[in-house]
C-alpha cells in the first residue's frame, strides 16, 4: 500500500512539472474559436486559417464547422448557455435578437482604425448597420437571388425572357408540358420550394406586389387586399395552373435543385452558390435572369452573411482581426472560392468569373431591387416554421390566401 | 461472530448509488428544469420578455390549433404504428418459428432495420417516396397500380400513412424478435397433447399460443408506445411535420417550438402534456413488471 502512494506521488510531481514547465516554456496564446458553415462539405478553411495564423502570430483560430441545418438554433441556445463561440457567421435577421440578448459586441471603434473600411462595398455597411446606429456585423459575403432558366427548351419554344409576372406565367405555362407523348405532364415550367427555406420564392411575387412587412409607419401590411391577392396568384401557380411539379408543397432545396439537373423543371430560383453545378449538368443549355417585375415592383431576396464578435470572447482584439481578416479584399476573394458566394470587397468586383460570368451577371442586375428579411424578432421563427407550414396548407387548399397572410400579420403583430 | 459487513441493509442501497445519482443528474435534473420553464415565458427570441407566467402556457395551449392537430395526431400515430409493427413483426415471428434454411441468417437479418440510424430511415425512405423519381412510384406505375407519380409526403392524405410505413418497417424487428423469443418459450409438450386431442390450428392458436404470448405481447406493446410517442427524428427527417401540419405530433411539435421557434417556455408545456400522456401508459407497464416481479418471489 505504502508502496503504491509513494509511486503515486512521484507521478503526480512528475506531470505537474511536466505542465508548469510547458506553461513556463510556451508564450500565452490567444485561440479565437470560430463557427462556420459552408455548403460544400468537400472545401476546407485551413489555407486561410493557416495564412492568418502566419500573419498574426501568438492567435490560433480553432474552427468548427456547424451544419446550416441547426445553425440558428446551436448558435442562440450556445449564447443563452453562456458557451458561445468568440467570432461567427450570423445572418442579418438575428441581429436584433443577438443585440436584445447583449450577445454580440459593437465593433465601431475596431472598424473606424481598420485600413480596409473603405474597401467594403458602401450598400453592405448600410444594410448591415443596426438601427441603433452601431455597426456590430463585419461583412462577410452576399448572394442574391435570381432565375435559373434552360435556354435549350426556351429556344425549342421560342419564348423570350419574361420581365414582369403576366409574361412569367405565360412562359411557365408553356413550359409545363408532355416531352414523350405519354399523356403524363414530364416537364414542368417552374420548380418551387414549398417548404422550408422557399420565402425567397415567395417573397419574388407577392413582397413584389403590394405586401410589405411592415409599412412606413411601422405596421404589419402583410394582410392588405392587394397582398392577398398577390399570395393568391402564387398560390395559383400551383393550384391552378400547375406549372410547378405536385411534390411542391414538400420541396426543399435538395428536390428543387435536382428536379432542375433532372429536366422536371425549366426555371427555378436560387442564387450564385448553385451556379457551377448548373453549369456542370447543362453547359451553355442553361442562363439566368433578374427575378420578373410585381405588380408594384421587384424584390429579390438579398442572401447577406457576416461575423459577430461575441461578448463573452476572451480575446475580442483577437477575434475582430479575424472577422477583419475574412473582410479583407484577398482573404475574402480566397473564403468565396469556398463559400461560393459573392465577395463584399470593392476591389473585388472586377474579378473575370469566366465561364460563370453570365449567373454573376444577373447577380448585378438584380442588385437594384434585392431586399433583406426585417430584423424584427418574429422573423426567425416566421421562416423556420410558419412560413413553411401556412404556405404548404395554401397550397393544399387547407386555408385560404387571406387566411394565410393574416396567420403572417398575427405573427408578426404578437 | 461478526456479521459480515455484506450483510447490514444499507449495503444494497451503496450498490445501487452510483445509478441512482447519474439517473438523478442525467434525468431528474433536466426534467425538474423543463417543467419550471414551462411556467414562464421563455422565449430566446424575446429576452427582455422572459419571466415566470404561471399557467399561462398550459391554457394557451387549448386555444392553438397546432396543438390540437398534434395532440390528434399523437394518438393516430401511436396507435397506428403500433398496430402495424405489431401485425408485421407477429408474421415475422411465426415464420421465423418455422425449420428452414438460412433461418438463422435471415434471423439475424430482419434486425437491420431495427438497428440503422433513423435518420437513415428517414432518408431512405424519402427518397423512395419521392415525387418525381421516387423508387416506388416507379415500381407501382410499372406494375400499373398507379397511373401516375404520386407525391406521397407532400399529400395530406398520404403523408401520414406514408412515414408510418417508414416507421413499421424500422420497428417491427422488436416486436418479432420478442414474439419470436415469446413463441420459442411454449412447451412443444403443450402442442403434441393438443394434437393427441384433434384440435384444430386455430384452437392452438387460441388456447396455447396467444394466452401464452399474451403478458409479453402486452410488455411489448407497452415499451414501444412510450419510444413511438416519444419518436420524432423520422418525421422530422421525412417531412418536418407536413405538409401544413398534418404530420405534426406533440413530440414534433413541442421540438419545433424549442428549436425553430426558440420558445422553450410553450415547448416546455407541450413536452409535459405529452409526459401525462405517456405517464398513464408508464404506470400501467409499472404495475405489470411490480406484479410479474412479486409472483416470481
Amino acid at each position: 500500500m505504502k508502496r503504491t502512494v509513494v509511486v503515486f506521488v512521484i507521478l503526480m510531481i512528475f506531470i505537474s512539472g511536466q505542465v508548469f514547465a510547458r506553461g513556463a516554456q510556451e508564450p500565452q496564446e490567444q485561440v479565437v474559436r470560430f463557427w462556420y458553415h459552408l455548403d460544400d462539405p468537400e472545401t476546407s478553411l485551413n489555407p486561410l486559417i493557416q495564412k492568418f495564423e502566419t500573419e498574426n502570430p501568438g492567435i490560433r483560430i480553432e474552427a468548427e464547422r456547424v451544419p446550416w441545418d441547426a445553425y440558428y438554433q446551436r448558435l442562440v441556445t450556445a449564447v443563452a448557455a453562456n458557451s458561445a463561440p468568440d467570432v461567427a457567421q450570423v445572418k442579418l435577421w438575428w441581429q436584433p435578437q443577438l443585440v436584445e440578448m447583449g450577445a454580440i459586441l459593437p465593433l465601431d471603434e475596431y472598424i473606424a482604425n481598420w485600413p480596409a473600411r473603405n474597401d467594403i462595398i458602401p450598400r453592405v455597411w448600410d444594410l448591415t448597420r443596426h438601427s441603433d446606429g452601431r455597426q456590430y456585423y463585419m461583412p462577410l459575403q452576399m448572394v442574391i437571388l435570381y432565375m435559373y432558366y434552360r435556354v435549350d427548351m426556351f429556344e425549342e419554344l421560342e419564348l423570350s425572357i419574361p420581365t414582369n409576372r403576366e409574361e412569367f406565367l405565360d412562359v411557365a405555362k408553356a413550359l409545363t408540358r408532355d416531352t414523350t407523348g405519354d399523356g403524363q405532364i414530364d416537364t414542368y415550367g417552374f420548380g418551387i420550394r414549398g417548404g422550408r427555406g422557399g420565402h425567397d420564392y415567395w417573397g419574388s411575387f407577392v413582397l413584389s406586389s403590394g405586401a410589405e412587412f411592415f409599412d412606413s409607419n411601422g405596421n404589419v401590411n402583410l394582410d392588405n387586399q392587394r397582398a392577398i391577392e398577390s399570395n393568391q396568384w402564387f398560390i395559383d401557380l400551383f393550384r391552378e395552373h400547375n406549372v410547378s411539379p405536385p411534390s411542391t408543397p414538400n420541396d426543399g432545396f435538395r428536390e428543387v435543385i435536382d428536379n432542375m439537373l433532372n429536366g422536371t423543371t425549366a426555371m427555378t430560383i436560387h442564387h450564385i452558390g448553385s451556379a457551377a453545378q448548373m453549369h456542370a449538368a447543362f453547359g451553355n443549355r442553361i442562363s439566368a435572369f433578374p427575378v420578373p417585375q410585381g405588380s408594384t415592383g421587384a424584390w429579390t431576396s438579398f442572401g447577406d452573411e457576416q461575423n459577430a464578435v461575441f461578448a463573452g470572447a476572451e480575446h475580442p482584439e483577437a477575434a475582430f482581426k479575424w472577422a477583419a481578416f475574412l473582410a479583407e479584399a484577398e482573404n475574402n476573394a480566397l473564403w468565396q472560392k469556398s463559400s461560393g458566394q459573392v465577395s463584399i470587397n470593392i476591389s473585388n468586383a472586377g474579378l473575370d468569373h469566366g465561364e460563370l460570368s453570365r449567373f454573376y451577371d444577373a447577380t448585378n442586375e438584380s442588385a437594384a431591387f434585392a431586399g433583406v428579411l426585417p430584423a424584427h424578432p418574429a422573423t426567425a421563427e416566421f421562416v423556420e416554421s410558419v412560413w413553411p407550414a401556412q404556405m404548404q396548407r395554401a397550397f393544399l387548399g387547407e386555408i385560404t390566401s387571406a387566411r394565410m397572410m393574416q396567420s403572417f400579420a398575427e405573427h408578426f403583430n404578437r | 461472530m461478526h456479521k459480515h459487513r455484506l450483510d447490514r441493509p444499507y449495503v444494497p442501497y451503496m450498490f445501487l448509488m452510483p445509478a441512482l445519482l447519474a439517473s438523478v443528474v442525467i434525468v431528474l435534473v433536466p426534467i425538474v428544469y423543463a417543467i419550471s420553464l414551462s411556467f414562464m415565458n421563455y422565449n430566446l427570441a424575446r429576452p427582455s420578455e422572459i419571466g415566470f407566467v404561471g399557467i399561462a402556457n398550459y391554457r394557451n395551449v387549448w386555444r392553438d390549433e397546432v396543438f390540437l392537430i398534434s395532440f390528434r395526431n399523437t394518438f393516430v400515430w401511436i396507435l397506428g404504428v403500433i398496430l402495424l409493427q405489431l401485425i408485421l413483426g407477429f408474421i415475422t415471428a411465426i415464420i421465423l418459428n418455422m425449420h428452414f434454411r438460412f433461418r438463422g441468417v435471415i434471423r439475424a437479418m430482419i434486425l437491420i432495420p431495427w438497428v440503422t440510424p433513423s435518420v437513415i430511415t428517414g432518408l431512405l425512405w424519402r427518397w423512395m417516396y419521392d415525387g418525381n423519381s421516387g423508387v416506388i412510384n416507379d415500381l407501382l406505375v410499372r406494375a400499373r397500380i398507379i397511373d401516375r407519380f404520386v407525391p406521397w409526403l407532400a399529400q395530406s392524405s398520404t403523408a401520414m400513412i406514408a412515414i408510418m410505413v417508414a416507421l413499421m418497417w424500422q420497428g417491427f424487428p422488436f416486436f418479432a424478435i420478442m414474439i419470436l423469443a415469446g413463441l420459442q418459450a411454449i412447451q412443444q409438450e403443450l402442442y403434441e397433447v393438443a394434437d393427441v386431442d384433434g384440435a384444430t390450428t386455430w384452437q392452438k392458436f387460441a388456447k396455447i399460443t396467444f394466452p401464452l404470448l399474451l403478458p409479453i405481447l402486452l410488455t411489448t406493446i407497452l415499451l414501444r408506445t412510450i419510444w413511438v410517442a416519444n419518436s420524432l427524428d423520422i418525421i422530422f427527417i421525412m417531412t418536418g411535420g407536413g405538409p401544413g401540419y398534418n404530420s405534426y405530433t406533440l413530440a414534433l411539435y413541442s421540438y419545433i417550438k424549442a428549436y425553430r421557434g426558440l420558445d422553450f417556455g410553450y415547448a416546455g408545456a407541450i413536452a409535459v402534456y405529452l409526459t401525462l400522456l405517456i405517464l398513464v401508459v408508464v404506470i400501467i407497464y409499472v404495475i405489470r413488471i411490480t406484479k410479474k416481479d412479486e409472483s416470481i418471489q
